[in-house]
């Protein structure tokens, strides 16, 4: 952080500049390698066999039918898997898993679509063909518990509490009894699928100790940290690589059983093995947001300052390991209050685990206590956007600590008038269109900033290119994109002339792709490696026979990938080539400093949104998304705004659509597939005009970026509800809004 | 998956146990292509693993993202919903024909210029779709149009907004093309 006033990040040309993918070429033209589409001589194709019972215990696996079809080499199961090591679980030792429980560890059943058995044969159709005719005997119990949802556990009381989950400050509960106004509601929110388009997939290949694993993750040092546990080996006796993921939205954060059954097999087989999940097995058994129940309690005075805020929260967890979907962890930056308290409950359900998707925790509190807020500003009859700016927090109450920078005042100020809110009547249905009523909402919306320890490295090579290199991940975001900006920027060498590798544990040491902070741990840390190898060059280039022998290293100067000494210019390639060096090379790492104790870093935006509906038919359509967002800078403008404009229309799916259906009398996942699972379409898709606003937070890192990922999704669905509110009058609290909701009102009305 | 239907496994590597493998001749990006399949290998299955042509994607299995989207003698098709075998005369037309001599097509220069595509796993159908449907006069040329003939091409990113400027963008490209007489709007025999 020391030369930071000086860097070169202040005043940049490529960096914050509209800069097409690099890697778009690739992905354009089907030459992408992802995980599922890579072949490797020798190679076997497994297919997994899901319980089809949720809780219970397996009591016999009929294989001889399967075994007996051609092709089939193998089938792996509880009987003749490998005992391997326990799992370890842990963030701060970079080994995390997304289950702990071990494929095939014994013949209890937790959760339907948990494996039973995997198939091993020479073709794909005959591993499926396989897969499809073992028959699997079961015990059935009863007692599983289909979801948080289902009636029996909608009580304060229910699940486990979690003291290290809750904040509190002042006396929030005397200070809400004796408010002036009150809002005291419950909020319920669906188990959700990522539906990431490319589904989980592995390809394993021993190399005699050795290990090769292609897995789409978005944490590939992650994973494998915990395979080197799991099969006990040392760690650089493994590799991970990802280099295109078709996404992943939390689920491919941490491994998965199905990576370590594939492993396991590819072992005992002695040939590669590749498993991509069906899409099916993938909505089981790969990850889903659980779904929560919030109770909010608001009090305020006449003038409509907050006087507490109390915010309860309870989401699933599975019987096979603990996830904590925190949704109250934004709620104590949020606004200005002096007494508040967050709780947080957790509930096992026989689901496979859940596990972070998209601004996980926050994304869910923040529907409930921007709806809250909606109710609130109703009942004191002042303008939702007044009311927020009312309760303002010019530092973060939570900390006490000053915002790096917050424009969130400009954020709700700009969006508002794009929108043309002060265009709207606030007398509910009171703005119509033909059949249809125009409603109005908006929300606030907010996600943290965070960095982590990072390495990278960089190569200047003499034929006039560069290489870059880190160990994250490029999960659609475009990280590949601002790797290569950020070299473009401190070496003036062309676009088309650097190289980006990501991907690969080989690679030095990168963070994972998630948490919106890839962008500010990557960069500080690849930046350092470019002016490390420029130092190096420098340093070449002074030396003895170096093309400015005897000059002062400090006095040239980079441009265009070349250094002057003001008289003359000579290209890195040329510096090179006069010392006859095929490279040099140069280290960087970067990590989180002091400013972590001095500041409170957050993004901030604002949605304003308009639904129209139509009574006659119950149909409602989100018609246009106007948002303002505060992320600092933006490296690359139209691929930060793709992620808000994604953002968004994740967003519609959470608040009109997307549900896991488990069935209430035996836990069965009752969607799992795309058809019935409904997500945004493009018919789907409003008129969005997304603003980023300009303020580089250079508090926070010296690119001035905080982040974009998951802002954009994080406060959609409470605007869309409080649009609904205001077109028919009736509070939503419960997502998704379906239409059959929206139809059992109307008839009731 | 009837056990009345169940025939005796043979031997042969392509089978499942569920019939021979069949000889299955067709065009595959202007190219004579001749295979041997498993009766039951779907077209996607057979262009991924057996052909090695990993551009058309797997994202559903069964016709319901469209990321698997390729051209059926001109047609946007689902290849996860046709056997292989059914291919048997037809041109077959997958991401990796969609650019000619190493130059982009319309599509997917307008896709890269408008960034319209994050994680690139579902862009091959999105753009597959596109290019059939510039080329079908009955799909009117407004963004409602488009929008709905998109509609089974999901994008988990949610990049519709620079999909649509995408398609728009191109077919400015296409309608110049045409101009000038000497665009190939379907490939194959109609």
């Amino acid at each position: 952080m020391n030369d930071m006033t000086q860097s070169a990040f202040h005043k940049p040309k490529v960096v914050g500049q509209r800069t097409p993918r690099v890697d778009g070429e690739f992905k354009l033209t089907g030459r992408a390698g992802y995980t599922g589409e890579l072949h490797v001589e020798g190679m076997l194709y497994g297919y997994p066999v899901p319980a089809t019972i949720a809780n219970g215990e397996l009591e016999a696996l009929e294989l001889d039918e399967a075994l007996a079809m051609p092709g089939v080499v193998d089938i792996f199961h509880h009987g003749n898997f490998p005992k391997l090591h326990r799992s370890p679980n842990s963030m701060g030792h970079g080994d995390q898993v997304s289950e702990v429980r071990l494929p095939f560890e014994d013949e209890r059943i937790y959760y339907h679509g948990q494996y039973i058995a995997l198939v091993a044969a020479e073709s794909f159709e005959q591993a499926r063909a396989a897969a499809q005719r073992v028959v699997a005997r079961y015990r059935q119990k009863t007692g599983a518990v289909s979801s948080l949802l289902d009636g029996d556990h909608d009580s304060d009381e229910e699940g486990q509490l979690l003291e290290s989950a809750g904040s509190s400050r002042g006396d929030p509960e005397a200070a809400f009894d004796g408010s002036a106004v009150k809002i005291d509601e419950v909020y319920h929110i669906a188990a959700e699928s990522h539906l990431q388009m490319e589904m989980h997939a592995t390809l394993a290949e021993w190399q005699g100790e050795k290990l090769v694993v292609h897995e789409s993750s978005q944490g590939v040092f992650y994973q494998r940290n915990a395979m080197a546990r799991i099969f006990d080996m040392p760690q650089e006796h493994l590799e991970v690589i990802s280099h295109y993921i078709g996404s992943g939205f939390g689920n491919k954060l941490f491994m998965w059983p199905h990576a370590v059954a594939t492993a396991g097999a590819a072992r005992e087989l002695g040939r590669p093995l590749k498993v991509v999940l069906p899409r099916q097995q993938d909505m089981m058994s790969g990850g889903n947001r659980p779904a929560s129940r919030q109770r909010i309690r608001l009090g305020a005075d006449r003038e409509g300052r907050l006087t507490s805020v109390i915010h309860d929260s309870t989401t699933e967890t599975s019987l096979v390991d603990q996830y904590v979907d925190a949704c109250g962890s934004a709620t104590p930056s949020f606004y200005a209050c002096d007494n508040l308290a967050v709780s947080q409950r957790i509930l096992p359900v026989n689901h496979g685990t859940p596990c972070p998707m998209r601004a996980p925790g926050e994304v869910s509190g923040i529907f409930a206590l921007e709806t809250a807020m909606d109710e609130l500003a109703v009942a004191l009859e002042m303008d939702p956007v007044e009311l927020r700016l009312k309760n303002y927090a010019e530092s973060d109450p939570s900390s006490g600590l000053p915002w790096s920078s917050k424009q969130l005042d400009k954020c709700l100020q700009s969006a508002a008038e794009r929108f043309g809110w002060a265009q709207r009547n606030p007398q509910i249905g009171s703005m119509r269109d033909g059949d249809e009523i125009i409603g109005y909402g908006m929300a606030s919306c907010t996600w943290f900033a965070g960095r982590q320890p990072c390495e990278a490295r960089v190569e200047l090579r003499a034929d006039g290119t560069l290489f870059a290199a880190c160990g994250t991940q490029d999960i659609g975001t475009g990280t590949y994109t601002i790797v290569a900006q950020t070299v473009a920027e401190l070496t003036g060498v062309k676009l088309s002339d650097i190289e980006v590798k990501l991907g690969e544990t080989s690679l030095p040491a990168g963070p994972l792709s998630g948490g919106s902070m890839a962008t500010a741990t990557t960069l500080p840390a690849v930046a350092a490696a470019v002016r490390d190898a420029l130092s190096a060059l420098k340093e070449v280039a002074t030396g003895s026979g170096g093309a400015f022998e005897g000059a002062d290293a400090d006095s040239l100067t980079v441009a265009d990938g070349a250094f002057s000494d003001g008289n003359r210019t000579v290209s890195f390639a040329d510096v090179l080539a006069a010392n006859r060096l095929a490279s040099v090379n140069g280290k960087g790492s970067s990590a989180p400093g002091d400013e972590q104790g001095e500041y409170s870093f957050r993004s901030f935006g604002a949605h304003f949104v308009e639904v129209r509906f139509d009574p006659g038919i119950s149909r409602v359509r989100v018609a246009r998304v106007v948002s303002t967002m505060d992320i600092g800078r933006a490296i690359n403008p139209p691929t930060a705004r793709n992620q808000v404009e994604g953002g968004i229309v994740m967003g519609i799916g959470m608040g009109l659509f997307e549900k896991l259906d488990y069935d209430p009398r035996d836990a069965r996942l009752i969607n799992s597939n795309v058809a019935d699972y409904i997500v945004p379409v493009h018919a789907d898709a409003p008129e969005i005009d997304v603003e980023l606003l300009d303020y580089p937070d250079f508090k926070f890192n010296e690119f001035g970026a905080r982040g974009v990922g998951e802002i954009g999704l994080t406060g959609i669905a409470p605007a869309i509800s409080n649009a609904l509110y205001h077109a028919t009058g009736k509070r939503y609290r419960d997502l998704p809004v379906t239409i059959e909701a929206l139809l059992a009102d109307q008839r009731s009305a | 998956m009837d056990d009345s239907v169940h025939s005796s496994p043979n031997k042969s590597p392509l089978g499942t146990g569920d019939g021979e493998p069949l000889t299955v001749n067709f065009t595959l990006n202007g190219k004579a292509t001749s295979l041997q399949v498993a009766p039951n290998a779907v077209l996607l299955d057979v262009l991924r693993e057996q052909l090695q042509l990993g551009g058309t994607k797997k994202g559903c299995d069964h016709g319901q993202c469209g990321a698997c989207t390729v051209h059926v003698d001109g047609q946007a098709m689902n290849s996860c919903l046709r056997l292989a075998a059914m291919c048997e005369g037809q041109h077959v037309t997958t991401v990796e024909g969609l650019s000619r001599d190493g130059e982009l097509h319309p599509v997917q220069q307008s896709f890269l210029e408008c960034d319209a595509f994050q994680c690139g796993y579902c862009t091959p159908g999105q753009m597959m779709s596109a290019s059939a449907l510039l080329a079908d006069e009955r799909i009117g040329t407004d963004d409602a149009s488009v929008k709905e003939a998109m509609s089974g091409n999901i994008c988990r990113c949610g990049a519709y907004k620079n999909i649509l400027e995408a398609i728009q963008q191109a077919r400015l490209a296409y309608d110049a093309t045409a101009e000038r007489g000497s665009v190939q709007r379907k490939e194959g025999a109609a």
